[in-house]
């Protein structure tokens, strides 16, 4: 009793946290897989200049949450450019998926010796903006993880009701169902891609704030947390919401609790170990595709 | 001419989800002849070419060739017991030339043979290409690239690659789809020409008129079932076939 | 009786054999140059350059002729450096035991990456490779016995025959250039034989082979195996030159860097990969010495070549070559699809 109560317990809570972030970054990523057909090979380095986005702000003196509330706008806005000005490039191509999969791998690459660039190779801490602890059933809960947890539940909720429940939603998850009919009813489709693509990219960047102060920030954060994020989104069922939040809490539990039994640095190959025996008995995931669902 | 079949199907059942697309159909397909599945619209006829190619799974029922089960066999285990097939939408090597594309279908006849050695040191292939090329009129493109020809020699073309590897049973699914009226009966005349001992044919038509002149043996399909089989005099007369051809919006 | 050549396939066959000449060729002028400067350096970097083309022609195998993107290609690579260190350190100094001992380790992890990876395509295949190599070289990373993160040092030199050794820059660029030689006439070789046109059949059109009664999951497994091989013998072939082997041989930049020279030099063009390692590798130390984010530079290189020349250069280059050897038919052509032909 004590075991579960002391130990095992907390990693659960721990695990929600992370979990929480990584279903947001897994979200931006069966998004923009689930509309564009894009894999966004990219989208570490988004989570990473997220994270590093929060510091320069912090650095400009502002506070955590203001870093919070601007970051993801701010992502928004590169996501959106690169889009455009990228990725569109390409997406009539015969060779659509091969490209832009090495178009982003491309990106993702230049993204990430910018970031060593311009703000250096060596890892940053940021200050968790909430310390202390809660009490709760006898036991000591960082406060700061507890918010992590409550923030990221209330940006799925809203995600989930942006993508299903709005008229945008529905028009977005038209265009992804099929393009020209979305096209020809007047929808500029052009634009509602570079808009999911930016949404897709935001919600990678909120999940780079929220972990900073958790995980250090160093410029290949981003490399690392993909391979999760990808097996998240393949277990889910790439397109799938449902997939992505399922998968993307169930995975980060089971992350959290084997590291009780085993040691920390076999977490990654557990998790991708079960990536790829899911791709071999079921390859679609879970769940269906985003605009099929 | 043998007249056991040589290909039986028995109670083949195919469902997607709540829709049973074929259901319980069984049938015979004689050696030697010509079998034509015909059905309107939605009729599972596709389905079922799909079933016996290989290409799905039944949920219920076999699939039997020459006396061997080959229900659920993978497609590239298909041509080893001696079935090959083509395709309704075609689907040929377009970046390749004619000839390769006969050439990569014919080199299952060196049976492995040869793998790693030069291209040319397949005579067997080589031979059957050449062959293919004269019995399919195809010689005047033969170097062009498969996605350069009209649609009508791409048909020929999709036979001819199915044809390549000396198959006992060919699957022809909708031949002389798209074609015009000339290709249409070149084509019929070509079929003609192939069956013979060593050589049957199994085809899914559309084309009621192409069917009840080109086959020997007919099975109609009507909402997954089979509504009825025999010879296209016998199936023409029956009053259910006719009721379902004729009781429907026309279609063709 | 008719020949199907590759002039005929649309591969530009003639022009790609003569820039594959003029490319040895041009390596024997850097080497009589390079030893006439007399500076080592030159001759490291050529056989560092040639090394690393090893790997972009293993890539090129997957990637342009299976059409299998592997991101994770390093894996194979590293080991096969790692197997090499092991056996010149500790077993034998002949430089033949290494390579061999590199190539059955290759040959066996090959096998089993494959039947991981090979059951899936596209950007799974591309993941499952990926994360492969992520998840082995943080194993060897932690792995104390192996030299963790430092990685192993002091490989002792390799004896490649009497009064031949890895430690003489001349000597060991040709024996590199000889064996890139031999592994670049084997793949060109192979293009020419029905295995290698299957591995292209199953590129662009899996489906319609399997029935032509080809199995795609024993080619393409053949392929990876190939590659692994290719890739393990590349790799082996690293400490003898640089005299120690790290995990960082293992890390995506690797594998990633193996890509973009394929990319740029030219997709399926077996020689373009290498031009483009040459270039590349030349490139990256230019830029190396002046700042320390040549992959910035590399990576816009390599965005702008998806967008704008997504055959890259000897994609570009060859059949403009052909053309003008003459050929006529060995022009490229882009086939017109017909309207019910669904792509």
């Amino acid at each position: 009793m004590d075991w579960i109560q002391f130990v095992l317990a907390p990693q659960i809570v721990n695990g929600l946290a992370i979990g929480v972030a990584v279903v947001l970054m897994a979200l931006g990523l069966t998004i923009i897989f689930g509309l564009l057909d894009v894999i966004n090979m990219a989208h570490g380095e988004f989570y990473a200049i997220g994270a590093y986005v929060a510091v320069a702000l912090l650095g400009a003196g502002l506070t955590f949450w203001w870093a919070l509330a601007l970051t993801p706008l701010l992502m928004a806005l590169i996501g959106y450019v690169t889009e455009r000005s990228l990725i569109q490039r390409v997406f009539h191509s015969k060779d659509r998926h091969t490209l832009t999969l090495l178009l982003t791998f491309g990106i993702g690459i230049v993204l990430e010796d910018i970031l060593k660039l311009v703000f250096g190779a060596n890892p940053l801490r940021v200050e968790a903006p909430i310390s202390g602890a809660t009490e709760m059933l006898g036991l000591f809960f960082p406060n700061y993880r507890l918010f992590v947890m409550g923030l990221g539940a209330l940006i799925i909720i809203a995600v989930w009701v942006l993508v299903f429940r709005t008229s945008l939603g529905a028009m977005v998850r038209a265009a992804a169902f099929d393009r020209q009919m979305t096209a020809s009813l007047g929808v500029p489709v052009n634009r509602v891609y570079a808009a999911t693509f930016a949404f897709g990219v935001a919600l990678a960047g909120v999940s780079g704030v929220l972990l900073a102060p958790i995980y250090s920030v160093f410029p290949t954060m981003g490399r690392d947390f993909v391979l999760i994020a990808f097996s998240v989104v393949i277990i889910g069922g790439m397109g799938s919401i449902k997939g992505a939040v399922i998968a993307g809490l169930l995975l980060t539990q089971i992350q959290s609790i084997s590291s009780l039994f085993i040691s920390p640095v076999w977490g990654d190959p557990l998790l991708f170990g079960i990536m790829v025996l899911v791709l071999m008995w079921r390859p679609q995931g879970l769940f269906g595709r985003l605009g099929h669902a | 001419m043998s007249a056991s079949p040589i290909l039986q199907a028995n109670e083949l059942t195919v469902r997607f989800g709540h829709l049973v697309a074929v259901r319980d159909v069984s049938f015979n397909a004689q050696q030697g002849a010509i079998t034509a599945v015909i059905g309107p619209n939605g009729a599972g006829k596709s389905t079922l070419f799909n079933l016996i190619s290989g290409a799905i799974r039944p949920n219920a029922g076999q699939v039997m060739f020459q006396g061997r089960e080959v229900t659920g066999l993978s497609p590239h285990q298909m041509l080893g017991q001696g079935l090959a097939r083509s395709f309704q939408i075609t689907n040929l090597f377009f970046e390749l030339p004619v000839r390769e594309n006969l050439r990569l279908a014919a080199q299952f006849l060196e049976q492995g043979r040869g793998l790693f050695r030069p291209v040319s040191a397949s005579q067997i292939a080589c031979k059957r290409v050449d062959e293919l090329i004269e019995q399919f009129q195809l010689g005047p493109v033969a170097d062009e690239m498969a996605g350069f020809l009209s649609h009508g020699e791409q048909r020929r073309l999709e036979i001819a690659v199915a044809l390549a590897g000396r198959p006992r049973l060919l699957l022809l699914d909708e031949p002389t789809q798209g074609m015009s009226h000339s290709d249409t009966h070149r084509t019929e005349a070509l079929i003609r020409s192939l069956v013979g001992p060593s050589l049957s044919v199994l085809l899914v038509e559309h084309d009621v008129d192409l069917v009840m002149n080109l086959s020997d043996h007919v099975v109609v399909m009507h909402q997954g079932q089979k509504l009825a089989e025999g010879p296209p005099q016998v199936v023409r007369a029956n009053p259910a076939v006719q009721a379902a051809y004729f009781g429907e919006s026309p279609h063709d | 009786m008719h020949e199907v050549t590759s002039r005929s396939l649309g591969h530009p066959a003639r022009a790609l054999h003569w820039l594959a000449g003029l490319f040895f060729g041009l390596a024997l002028v850097f080497a009589i140059v390079a030893w006439t400067v007399g500076d080592v350096f030159f001759f490291r970097l050529g056989t560092e350059a040639l090394i690393f083309a090893g790997l972009a022609l293993s890539v090129d195998l997957l990637l342009g002729r299976t059409g299998l993107l592997p991101l994770g290609q390093a894996l194979f690579f590293g080991m096969g450096a790692y197997v090499s260190a092991l056996v010149l350190k500790n077993w034998s100094s002949s430089f033949w035991i290494a390579i061999a001992v590199a190539l059955v380790f290759s040959a066996i992890t090959g096998l089993i990456g494959g039947l991981i990876a090979i059951r899936s395509k596209g950007v799974y295949f591309a993941l499952i490779s990926f994360g492969l190599a992520q998840v082995v070289s943080k194993i060897i990373f932690n792995t104390r016995e192996l030299g963790a993160s430092d990685g192993m040092i002091g490989v002792p030199v390799a004896q490649i025959a009497p009064g031949l050794e890895s430690g003489q820059p001349a000597g060991f660029f040709l024996v590199v250039l000889s064996i890139l030689f031999i592994l670049y006439a084997g793949l060109a070789y192979l293009m020419e034989t029905p295995f290698g046109r299957q591995l292209g059949a199953v590129r662009t059109n899996e489906q319609r082979l399997s029935f032509l009664g080809v199995d795609p999951w024993r080619t393409k497994l053949a392929a990876f195996v190939g590659a692994a091989c290719i890739a393990g013998v590349s790799g082996a072939l690293y400490p003898m030159l640089r005299g120690f082997v790290s995990p960082e041989l293992m890390f995506f930049q690797v594998s990633g860097n193996a890509v973009i020279n394929v990319i740029v030099g030219g997709t399926g063009t077996l020689i373009g990969p290498l031009y483009g390692s040459a270039l590349l590798t030349v490139l990256r130390s230019v830029v190396g010495s002046y700042t320390a984010h040549h992959q910035i530079v590399i990576g816009i290189l390599f965005i702008l070549v998806v967008i704008v020349l997504p055959r890259g250069l000897i994609g570009l280059a060859a059949p403009a070559l052909q053309e003008r050897l003459g050929r006529r038919e060995g022009a490229v052509r882009t086939p017109i699809l017909h309207a019910d032909h669904p792509q």
